[in-house]
């Protein structure tokens, strides 16, 4: 199997549905010739037109709004948000429009929209381009939020989000771009609101989310040394989210690690735990469970503070010591 | 908070118990499990287990007490906890009764305030797995954070020990297999894992069957059980020449038949003697209710028929005061009715004596068990032909017959039982004088 970029698979993955689908089209500040913010839709608009990947002014709220409405036309819109922080601005788009059309028409009307957004923090772009937003989103009736974490996922998920009938917020980790990973030829969907093991062990579980789960990859392989056994589950969709999977998992462990990205108060990190605890799971655990997460402070400029404001590769062994004492 | 060690009950009737031996000393650490002490029943020697951990704070009755079912017999207390001894368990308790009855309020609230101490940090998998084994879990050794029980101290504790002392001594000496019993990993064998698997066996025995003990069968083993438990039977023997009685029946047999239709038997003579001696000797148509002798006026002699679900009891009312012809009459008709099944309450209770016989199946002598409330019963055995030394010393071959008579010591002693039976006697030996 070819090893890919995220950002190559993501790129593939929109392109095969521009061919499969020609109600498909991307629209996003500077996507066109530039090829966006990150590069995701380089060469697109050579391919498919300046119909199909429309370049916008700076302007959010307009850029959502007319993929609310050209998805309840029957289009399929692929909206591009620059950066996830953004999305405050298209908010009375998304979440009071788009997320709430189908439900107040009944079911006659729908919105079959993906909303894709650069998040987090590790580029030094400070704290009004480094926020992560997915439990901001998992929060609103009406809408699905993914966050795929490898090429192999980013390719199958948007491919799901694109053929799904509802709005869908799309979260791609910055720093995940340009990560490699095996990514198989031609089509293949995976299934929304369906947790995905990374990886299988006994002794604790971690679940993580996004660049979390790269993250804890490498802390996984350095806990084996010291013989820990760990299980990597990552949710892929926190909304909806497979807490199914989560449970099996933690019934097997009886200790759970959750790291994400976001800030640790009212995060995806959260509704998890207390997920867990409401399961049948709850019997089975030998440790409170624990959450490793962003501060609760804008993330800082200075690369250093940085690298503080959100749980790193060590942060995690600590945590995973912590509650195997 | 202090763990009371109660007498324990072990049979259904057992209202005491003998502390034969105490294993374990004052101040000793006891584990859950482990032999604590010997007690003796009304029938068996047994020991017990200790029902908690701990340290055996106060052993509070000594080696050779009786002790009723339920009272505390030994305080076991947490390692390092104090215990106020303010007295007898009982005091004890009558003093928390009165604090109760006096204010409410404030034992609620210090009720609560035990709970919170007794409460037990542990993790909820560990909690789980205690629950499941039927483990206490404050009895586990914590060793997670800050003093958390965690599922992997449970596991140790379960697999300390696998097997309780009493379990291993019980399954010694019933030559059972420790390792046939299956339990969870790491669970430990009890006592009540041995017995059930010692009953698995015997179901497990070919070739027998399981009846439940219920009806007629259940009665007369709890009034058989009762009777043997409650009332001191002693037993007296001696030989009737039964002679004249067969003169008798074969004289009157003819005549009776006439008038009732129903031939007399030997048995009706024997319950005419036995009303007659009843009358002479009332103590023995008696019987203890409340602390109280009760002497019965009616002589009601109760007939022990065998049916095939069990044995009846019908009754001859009034005994003493009717004639052969009609106790032939009675108890023929008795007879009959028990056989089909037809007895009314009315012709089964009420009895003040019961006679016994097994006679006719070629039983020579027996003893009884006595039919309570009545204070005695009359076993009638076959009648044989004996040689016998008559006062002439010369040797005669005579039919004789063995009556035994059980009674109950509480009531009847051994002088008025001989005399009862050797009235009875007298009486079969001359039955001329039952006219009188």
């Amino acid at each position: 199997m070819a090893e890919k970029l995220y950002i190559e698979a993501l790129r593939e993955g929109l392109r095969e549905e521009m061919l499969r689908d020609s109600s498909v089209f991307l629209i996003g500040e500077d996507i066109g010739v530039y090829g966006g913010a990150f590069g995701v839709t380089k060469g697109l608009v050579q391919e498919f037109g300046e119909k199909r990947v429309i370049d916008t002014p700076i302007s959010e709220t307009a850029i959502t709004g007319i993929g609310v409405g050209a998805a309840l036309c029957g289009m399929r819109p692929v909206v591009e948000i620059m950066f996830s922080d953004f999305t405050t601005l298209a908010m009375e788009q998304l979440v009071n429009q788009g997320a709430k059309i189908r439900y107040m028409f009944g079911g006659k009307a729908k919105v079959p929209m993906v909303l894709r957004t650069p998040m987090g923090s590790g580029t030094g772009a400070a704290a009004q381009h480094s926020q992560s937003f997915p439990a901001v989103f998992a929060h609103f009736p009406g809408l699905k939020v993914v966050m795929p974490s490898t090429p192999y996922d980013v390719k199958g998920l948007i491919k799901a989000a694109i053929r799904d009938d509802n709005p869908v917020v799309f979260f791609e980790h910055k720093l995940l771009y340009r990560v490699k990973g095996e990514v198989p030829e031609g089509d293949y969907v995976l299934p929304l609101g369906k947790a995905d093991i990374k990886r299988k062990g006994n002794d604790v579980t971690i679940i993580a989310g996004s660049i979390m789960v790269i993250k804890a990859l490498e802390a996984a392989k350095e806990l084996e040394k010291e013989g820990i056994d760990v299980e990597i589950i990552d949710p892929v969709t926190i909304k909806p989210l497979d807490m199914e999977t989560i449970v099996k998992s933690v019934k097997k462990t009886g200790r759970v690690l959750i790291v994400e990205d976001d800030p640790k108060s009212f995060g995806w990190g959260a509704e998890v735990a207390a997920g867990i605890v409401e399961s049948e799971a709850f019997d089975y655990l030998d440790a409170p469970v624990k959450r490793l997460a962003g501060r609760d402070i804008p993330i800082p400029y200075n690369p250093n503070l940085e690298r503080h404001a959100v749980p790193q590769i060590e942060d995690i062994l600590k945590g995973v010591k912590q509650i195997l004492r | 908070m202090a763990f009371e060690v109660k007498m324990p009950k072990l049979g259904t009737t057992m209202t005491e118990g003998t502390i034969i031996r105490w294993i374990k000393k004052e101040g000793e650490r006891v584990e859950k499990g482990e032999p604590l002490l010997e007690i003796q029943t009304d029938k068996v020697n047994l020991e017990e287990e200790c029902p908690e951990s701990g340290i055996l704070k106060k052993i509070v009755y000594l080696e050779g007490q009786v002790v009723e079912v339920g009272k505390t017999i030994a305080i076991i207390t947490k390692e390092g906890e104090e215990y106020n001894d303010v007295g007898k368990p009982e005091e004890i308790m009558e003093k928390k009764q009165e604090v109760t009855g006096e204010i409410r309020g404030n034992t609620e609230e210090k009720k609560n305030a035990e709970s919170e101490t007794e409460k037990v940090k542990a993790s909820p998998a560990a909690k789980r797995l205690a629950r499941e084994n039927n483990i206490d879990i404050k009895d586990v050794n914590p060793t997670g954070p800050d003093g958390r029980i965690v599922e992997k101290d449970v596991i140790n504790y379960i697999n300390k020990t696998k097997v309780t002392p009493v379990a291993k001594k019980i399954a010694e000496e019933k030559g059972i297999d420790l390792s046939t019993i299956t339990k969870q990993e790491g669970m430990r064998i009890t006592k009540e894992d041995v017995l059930s698997k010692i009953n698995e066996n015997l179901t497990l025995e070919e070739n027998i069957k399981r009846i439940p003990l219920s009806g007629p069968r259940k009665i007369i083993a709890e009034k058989m059980k009762k009777s043997k438990i409650e009332a001191p039977h002693f037993y007296l023997t001696l030989s009737v020449d039964m002679t004249n009685a067969i003169k008798l029946k074969e004289e009157l047999s003819v005549k009776i038949e006439k008038l009732t239709g129903v031939k007399l038997s030997l048995n009706d003579i024997i319950i005419k003697s036995a009303a007659r001696a009843l009358k002479e000797y009332p103590m023995l148509n008696s019987s203890i209710e409340n602390e109280f002798i009760i002497v019965k006026e009616d002589i009601n002699i109760g007939l022990a028929v065998a049916l095939e679900e069990g044995l009846v009891v019908p009754v001859i009312r009034n005994a003493d005061k009717k004639g052969l012809s009609e106790i032939s009459k009675e108890s023929s008709e008795l007879i009959i009715k028990a056989r089909s099944g037809k007895l009314l309450p009315d012709d089964y209770q009420g009895g003040t004596f019961t006679i016994s016989n097994l006679g006719m199946f070629g039983i020579e002598e027996f003893k009884a068990v006595i039919n309570l409330p009545e204070s005695a019963i009359l076993a009638v055995g076959k009648i044989v032909k004996t040689p016998v030394v008559d006062e002439n010393d010369e040797l005669k071959v005579k039919p004789i017959m063995k009556l035994t008579l059980s009674c109950d010591h509480r009531i009847i002693d051994g002088a008025l039982g001989a005399k009862f039976l050797n009235r009875i006697k007298e009486l079969l030996e001359n039955p001329v004088e039952m006219l009188l």
